[in-house]
């Protein structure tokens, strides 16, 4: 049973009107929320057929929201799902606009194409403008890189790509169409060539769309907001069915998701945001800004109220976090300075007699290293402090979090080289990637069936419920080893003339293994006569077979659809091109959106005696018992200093621009009719990113209970110490030094 | 001692299993024009079916009989009925819908009407136009054009949809009885918000408009047109209306709330001229909206009838199903009377899952449970959804099939390309007709040969394909230089390879130019279906290929009078990639057949409903779903603003749409629970099968329901 302590007891007693709550990490806003949502639930009339509507950032997050206030309403004997509903930002807009979608200009059965699919088309349609106008790049690329055949074609059209992206992307945020932008760009006095370059993608991508009836993700947010504005008596509907609006994580709003909820709140009506403007993350060019939160808790109308105690962290650790809140309030930038990357209130213990006591301190568990490792010396310096303490303690909980996907996976190669068990929560989960990777081998093989290497993977796949049997193990790498070394493979599968079965398992196995490889001929033979279905078709009939658990058929199921809908859009995809799509998925080469809900729904405790490898990103609402922060260097967490290098600024693009920057500040000035001036927007983008990063720093201490590492390498070897950590280090040695020579107390 | 047996005549037999309300209507007088009303379940049509074989009975010639229903698959009890008969005089029935008929009636008096109706070639055979056909002309008439001017630039709907809405509205337009040059002016001053929106009703009247001048211009006729000729011009004169009152002395309407105010104009004209008429009208039905359904033009027809009758007690539900319907109708804002006092509880089975394949197992093993346990026949379970998809489908029947259970799936069209068997053959086609430069795929050769070669498995097939697949033309069996490589083959599938490379490879090079439905019939039944082919024996394969050669045939002679407008047309092609593009269905009468078959049957839930059949227990999967609730929802027509009850120039609103929904809702459970005996059981996922959570209104109202229930203390 949940027993609120004071503070969360103040956000508890809402009943209604604008209220909004400023909460520290630990500080249980997730459990708070779910539980104000039970309570308005239960005080809600029996008649009344109004909704709690709960909005939050991911889809993990919407799980655990759904779960908790379903146990509430099972108990009173309802279908789950019963007086609220979660929804993501994507989801409530599918909601909105699934509603009226004739009024955004859709039918009933529009599509919404996933990442990937809208990477493809703007891929095509860049392509196709890159071949149109091939003198373009003389115009951006670095006097070195113009005569240079690669940069001209390939690497202009992955940056033209990225900028579109972003240009695109903040169109639709500002809600201006490919027409829209044309109109601007012909009154604007002066010449705006990437605005000009882009607007002629997006113009081309978004015929691609239409063509294919389809909206992308940022389209179903535009949308939304659309037909709330067009449809006043659909948007009073709205209003009346969603009696109250609770929003988690409201520090990544975007400008687009408070207008849709402000509009959905309306005048008088029933809004709660939570969230944590120091652990805004996900703002790089984007209309989010945490300022926008603290402004509406700061509002007259707006009961704002505070979490400020956390249970999570030892004091010392919260006591760092803090350190780095001070620390920023006098950042030695101006300009970062100016922007409050972090602000108050500072995290605080709970109060005595809390459920959730802080754990005890040991302020020798905070390590901030000065060593200037190499990348790979960090590497190795992690891991084995990895694998001495996880032998101390089997039941503990440790992480290892990387700024970047490609940090992660170069960490887990040294984990497994080492021994060290670990689990990888990179671009999906590893249990989704398991399901994705056992169909992606059979996919393989029946593209390839004469294939015994295959085959003999397939056969894995097929004993995947032994494969933790100490027993079973041999047993299987015998047969499978026996089948890689078949020649003609038919001879097993389809046999006519000879049998190979017949011929040499019977002397060599005995009868056991014998029936089991007759048990797998026959499920392996009509999988390959099912192997001409449609493909969704097929993807169901295999995973009736092979799996048990009812995430991993569902998870099986969301693959069929996913192939389905390739195959409508690609009619030439075939066996080997589905199996290479799935292999991409496995092998974490690309996020699988559209997966069930379950995806990224992580929790650290089912992992003990094993270290988590993730990124930042996602170890956002997460703790670990241990934790280390690694490459805290200036290249990932920079500063806006002279020798720092920026993400966005290509080497080989002139005068240190930021293409995507400049676009956006093209489109600023077109929407506003201001003036442009080049290089502007690059420098300011390097103010938001130092901003950002020195959140995320944040977030990542954060992230530890009682124990915390942060170390930093030289990357390619220039990289340098995080400013921000360096402070931190010199405060932190300062403060040991302090104590150290305090006089022992009586 | 004599013993005297009293005989029964058929007739009598018959209404021994009538009530005596049904058993009044039927002994109305033979001359009398009867308005029949009530709800689902109270035996209306088999009032309708006796009281045909009551006029056969009593010596009506059957062709002056007219059964008239909205759709035909309304009419199979009376198909069952009459087929069961002796033969009787005067023909046969005659039965009809309004696109029947009508069809009929241009094609008789065709030379009469054509230059008064505007076709350019007044002199010449018209053509009517399937609507695959429809699509294809679109694309000819109108693609240009859409491409050209950028029409529909707002709207985000492929071009399939994007013409069969515009379709869409010039049939709307034909049934309810407008003039097509209004389209756009009556969806726009219903419209509430956005020019942009106004725009695209702009350009979707321009494209219609253009269809319309492009079918006058080729004789072409699309159901609205054929229906604006039968109309406005055959019905008008005194011929037709002769022959068809002279004809149609005695007319059966069942469902007649289920047809379009064309077909009831026409009806009312009749029923002035006819000497009988029984009329049958389900009060609470009318689900063929979007296809112009409107009871409320139907209703007007009762006026015409001299005897008005009502029936109302249910011959199907118990008390806890009836308090069921009435209990969610009532939720919703339908009224219903006389629904009793009974808990509705045990009709009710509800089970949550979390993810959507739990639910599909759920409903298997609930499924197994009823046959196996309580001896309930399949035939008497239905498991309905707002749509099936594909994969919800073969969920379900990889369910049942793994249990034993047999089944059957009403699935009205499926694209031919999805079946193996058409795709093979359209694979072979492509390597037989190099001319069109459009070579099959590598997989796609090895699938073909799989399917056409009996025995050959993906193994073989692959080694043959990777050795003979060379530049579009399948090489003999000869080419593989290495005598192992022919023995991993093995000869016997080596020489069946040979016979069908051989025989491609001689329409080939023999330069046929076959017409594309012989071309397939000639390789199915000149080789295919012979022994030692994949189609031999395979009665499914078989009946897709017939529908292939049915359908590619059809397109043919659809289309052959184009030759007159384009020498170099290659039909062949262009049905290729209609099929490509999806555009043929495979849903040639043949299925339908195949549905009658016993099983479990799995449909959208107003394909259940429009068969009208009760049965012991239903299934209704997928509760959160909203499309248990909404209309279609298609930006280019409307089928409320342009139904005849809609006033010009009132605006649909928001409260419209939810009115509407609750109501079309609340008469689907009604109409539901009236044709279930036993119970109900709710498929429900917190997931839908796309990963979404649904909330729609059936699961609200659901909810509702369990609510009032729990609060009271009495926990469902």
């Amino acid at each position: 049973m949940f027993k609120p302590r004071p503070k969360q007891a103040e956000v508890l007693a809402y009943r209604r009107g604008f209220m909004g709550v400023a909460a520290v990490p630990g500080s249980g806003k997730t459990a708070t929320l779910s539980y104000l949502a039970a309570q308005l639930l239960a005080a809600m009339a029996p008649d009344e057929d109004g909704e709690i509507l709960i909005v939050t950032l991911v889809n993990s997050a919407a799980a655990n929201f759904a779960r908790q206030v379903n146990e509430y309403v099972r108990a009173d004997g309802l279908l789950p799902g019963y007086g609220y509903r979660v929804r993501t930002l994507h989801g409530l807009a599918n909601d909105i606009v699934r509603g009226k979608p004739t009024a955004a200009g859709l039918d009933d059965q529009f599509s919404i194409v996933d990442e990937r699919e809208s990477n493809v088309i703007l891929a095509e349609a860049v392509e196709a403008w890159a071949r149109r106008y091939p003198e373009a790049p003389d115009a951006y690329l670095a006097p070195a890189y113009v005569n240079n055949g690669r940069y001209r074609t390939q690497k202009w059209a992955e940056i033209l790509t990225e900028t579109a992206r972003n240009f695109i992307k903040q169109a639709k945020d500002d809600l201006l169409t490919p027409l829209a932008v044309r109109r601007l760009l012909d009154v604007y006095p002066g010449e705006l060539l990437l605005a000009e370059i882009c607007a002629e993608i997006y113009s081309d991508y978004d015929r691609a769309l239409a063509y294919r009836g389809a909206v992308d993700f940022q389209d179903l947010i535009r949308l939304a907001l659309k037909v709330l504005r067009d449809e006043s008596d659909y948007l009073a509907s709205l209003q009346r069915k969603w009696v109250y609006i609770l929003e988690d994580e409201a520090q990544d709003s975007s400008r687009l998701q408070e207008d849709i909820l402000r509009a959905l709140a309306g005048e008088g009506g029933n809004w709660v945001r939570v969230g944590d403007p120091n652990q805004a993350i996900f703002e790089s060019f984007t209309t989010a800004d945490p300022k926008f939160l603290r402004e509406f808790i700061a509002a007259d109308a707006v009961d704002g109220r505070e979490l400020p105690n956390s249970g999570r962290s030892t004091r010392s650790i919260q006591q760092l976090a803090n350190q780095l809140i001070a620390w920023s309030l006098l950042h030695p930038q101006r300009a970062i300075r100016e922007r409050a990357p972090l602000s108050k209130p500072f995290i605080l213990p709970t109060p005595a007699g809390d459920p959730q006591p802080n754990p005890a301190d040991d302020p020798a568990a905070v390590i901030l290293s000065a060593e200037a490792y190499s990348a790979t010396k960090e590497g190795l310096m992690v891991t084995e402090s990895c694998k001495r303490w996880l032998a101390q303690n089997p039941e503990g909980t440790a992480a290892i979090l990387a700024p970047r996907n490609a940090r992660g996976a170069e960490i887990v190669k040294l984990l497994r080289q080492a021994a060290v068990p670990y689990v990888e929560n990179l671009n999906s989960t590893s249990s989704t990637r398991a399901v994705v990777g056992a169909l992606a081998r059979l996919l393989a093989y029946f593209a390839d069936p004469k294939n015994a290497s295959k085959l003999a993977e397939v056969y894995r796949v097929w004993r995947r419920d032994d494969r933790d049997d100490p027993a079973a193990v041999a047993e299987i790498k015998r047969a499978a080893d026996a089948l890689r070394r078949i020649k003609t493979v038919e001879d097993l599968v389809a046999p006519r003339l000879t049998d190979w079965l017949e011929d040499i398992i019977v002397e060599d196995e005995g009868a056991d293994a014998y029936q089991d490889l007759l048990a797998f001929r026959e499920r392996v033979g009509a999988w390959l006569r099912a192997a001409e279905m449609p493909i969704d078709q097929l993807i169901l009939t295999i995973a009736g077979d092979i799996f048990r658990d009812a995430s991993e058929i569902a998870t099986a199921h969301m693959v069929a659809l996913h192939l389905a809908r390739l195959a409508q859009t690609h009619p030439l995809m075939r066996l080997p091109e589905f199996a290479a799509e799935l292999y991409e998925i496995a092998d974490n080469r690309r996020r699988f959106s559209g997966l069930s809900d379950d995806e990224g729904q992580f929790d650290p405790d089912a992992h003990k005696g094993k270290v988590t490898v993730t990124t930042l990103h996602k170890a956002k609402g997460l703790e670990w018992d241990r934790v280390y922060l690694i490459s805290v260097n200036n290249y990932d967490f920079p500063s806006a200093e002279a020798n720092d290098s920026f993400v966005g600024e290509k080497w080989f693009i002139r005068d240190n621009l930021n293409l995507s920057a400049e676009a956006l500040a093209q489109l600023k000035a077109l929407a506003e009719g201001s003036a442009y001036c080049e290089g502007d927007a690059s420098l300011n983008a390097r103010i938001d990113y130092a901003a950002e990063r020195l959140r995320l720093l944040y977030v990542g201490i954060t992230r530890a209970r009682k124990a915390l590492t942060i170390s930093w390498n030289t990357g390619r070897g220039a990289a340098t110490e995080a400013t921000p950590l360096l402070a931190l280090r010199t405060w932190l040695e300062g403060e040991r030094e302090k104590e150290m020579t305090r006089e022992p107390q009586p | 001692m004599i013993c005297r047996r009293k005989l029964i005549t058929p007739a009598q037999k018959r209404q021994l299993k009538l009530t005596e309300a049904q058993l009044t209507i039927l002994r109305a007088p033979l001359n009398a024009k009867v308005w029949l009303e009530g709800m689902a379940g109270c035996g209306k049509t088999t009032v309708g079916v006796n009281r045909v074989l009551r006029l056969l009975e009593r010596g009506a010639p059957a062709e002056s009989i007219l059964i008239f229903v909205p759709q035909r698959s309304m009419a199979q009890p009376y198909i069952n009925a009459l087929r069961g008969q002796q033969a009787y005089r005067g023909g046969q029935v005659w039965l009809q819908t309004i696109g029947s008929l009508s069809l009929r009636m241009v094609e008789m008096f065709w030379f009469l009407v054509a230059a008064e109706a505007g076709f350019k070639r007044p002199r010449e055979l018209p053509n009517f136009l399937s609507l695959e056909l429809v699509q294809y002309f679109m694309i000819r008439a109108i693609e240009p054009l859409v491409d050209e001017r950028d029409y529909f630039a707002s709207v985000r709907i492929d071009r399939p949809r994007l013409y069969s809405q515009i379709v869409d509205n010039m049939n709307k337009a034909a049934l309810v009885g407008f003039p097509i040059s209004e389209i756009g002016s009556r969806l726009k001053s219903a419209l509430a918000s956005g020019v942009e929106q106004a725009h695209i009703y702009d350009d979707a009247q321009t494209c219609a408009m253009a269809f319309r001048e492009y079918c006058l211009a080729h004789n072409l006729l699309d159901f609205s047109l054929q229906l604006e000729v039968f109309r406005d011009y055959v019905w008008a004169t005194p011929q037709a209306r002769a022959y068809l009152r002279g004809r149609c002395k005695h007319l059966i309407v069942d469902g007649v709330e289920e047809d379009n105010p064309a077909s009831h104009l026409f009806l009312s004209d009749l029923l002035t001229t006819c000497e009988s008429a029984l009329i049958i009208y389900d009060r609470d039905a009318g689900f063929r909206r979007f296809l112009g359904a409107d009871p409320a033009s139907a209703r007007r027809l009762r006026d015409s009838c001299e005897l008005k009758a009502t029936l109302d007690e249910t011959l199907v539900m118990g008390a806890e199903m009836t308090a069921l319907g009435a209990e969610l109708a009532a939720h919703l804002g339908v009224s219903v009377s006389g629904e009793g006092d009974a808990d509705p509880r045990p009709a009710l089975i509800a089970e949550a899952q979390r993810y959507h394949p739990e639910m599909v197992d759920w409903v298997a093993r609930q499924v197994d449970m009823l046959v196996n346990e309580r001896d309930a026949s399949p035939n008497e379970i239905v498991i309905l959804a707002p749509f099936l998809s594909d994969v919800l489908r073969f969920g379900l029947a990889d369910g049942l099939a793994r249990r034993g259970i047999p089944l059957r799936s009403h699935r009205p069209s499926r694209a031919l390309r999805d079946e193996p068997a058409a795709r093979t053959l359209l694979t072979l086609a492509r390597l037989a007709h190099p001319r069109w430069a459009m070579p099959p795929t590598d997989f796609d050769v090895v699938f073909a040969l799989m399917t056409a070669i009996k025995d050959l498995d993906l193994v073989r097939a692959k080694l043959l394909t990777e050795m003979l697949y060379r530049r579009g033309r399948l090489l003999p069996f000869s080419e593989v230089r290495s005598t192992a490589m022919q023995e991993r083959v093995t000869f016997d599938l080596g020489e069946r390879y040979d016979r069908l490379a051989s025989w491609l490879n001689r329409y080939l090079e023999g330069e046929r130019n076959d017409a594309i439905d012989i071309f397939f019939r000639r390789l199915f039944g000149g080789l295919l279906s012979r022994a030692g082919f994949g189609f031999f024996d395979d009665v499914d394969a078989s009946n897709t290929a017939q529908n292939l050669v049915d359908s590619a045939r059809g397109f043919r002679w659809s289309l052959d009078f184009m030759r007159r407008y384009e020498a170099e047309i290659d039909l062949g092609l262009d049905y290729v990639k209609m099929v490509d593009r999806g555009v043929i269905a495979n849903f040639y009468l043949r299925d339908w057949i195949a549905d009658a078959e016993e099983g479990v049957l799995i449909a959208p839930a107003y394909t259940f409903l429009l068969n009208n059949r009760p049965v012991d227990y239903q299934f209704w999967l997928n509760i959160g779903s909203e499309g248990w609730s909404r209309r279609l929802y298609q930006p280019l027509t409307h089928p409320y603003v342009l139904s005849r009850g809609w006033s010009a120039g009132r605006l649909w609103t928001d409260d419209d749409e939810q009115h509407l929904s609750r109501e079309t809702l609340g008469r689907l459970l009604l109409a539901l629970t009236r044709r279930c005996r036993k119970a109900v059981y709710l498929g429900y996922s917190e997931l839908s099968e796309s990963g979404y959570e649904g909330r729609g209104l059936l699961l609200e109202t659901i909810q509702a329901l369990l609510r009032r229930y729990a609060r009271e203390g009495q926990h469902v």
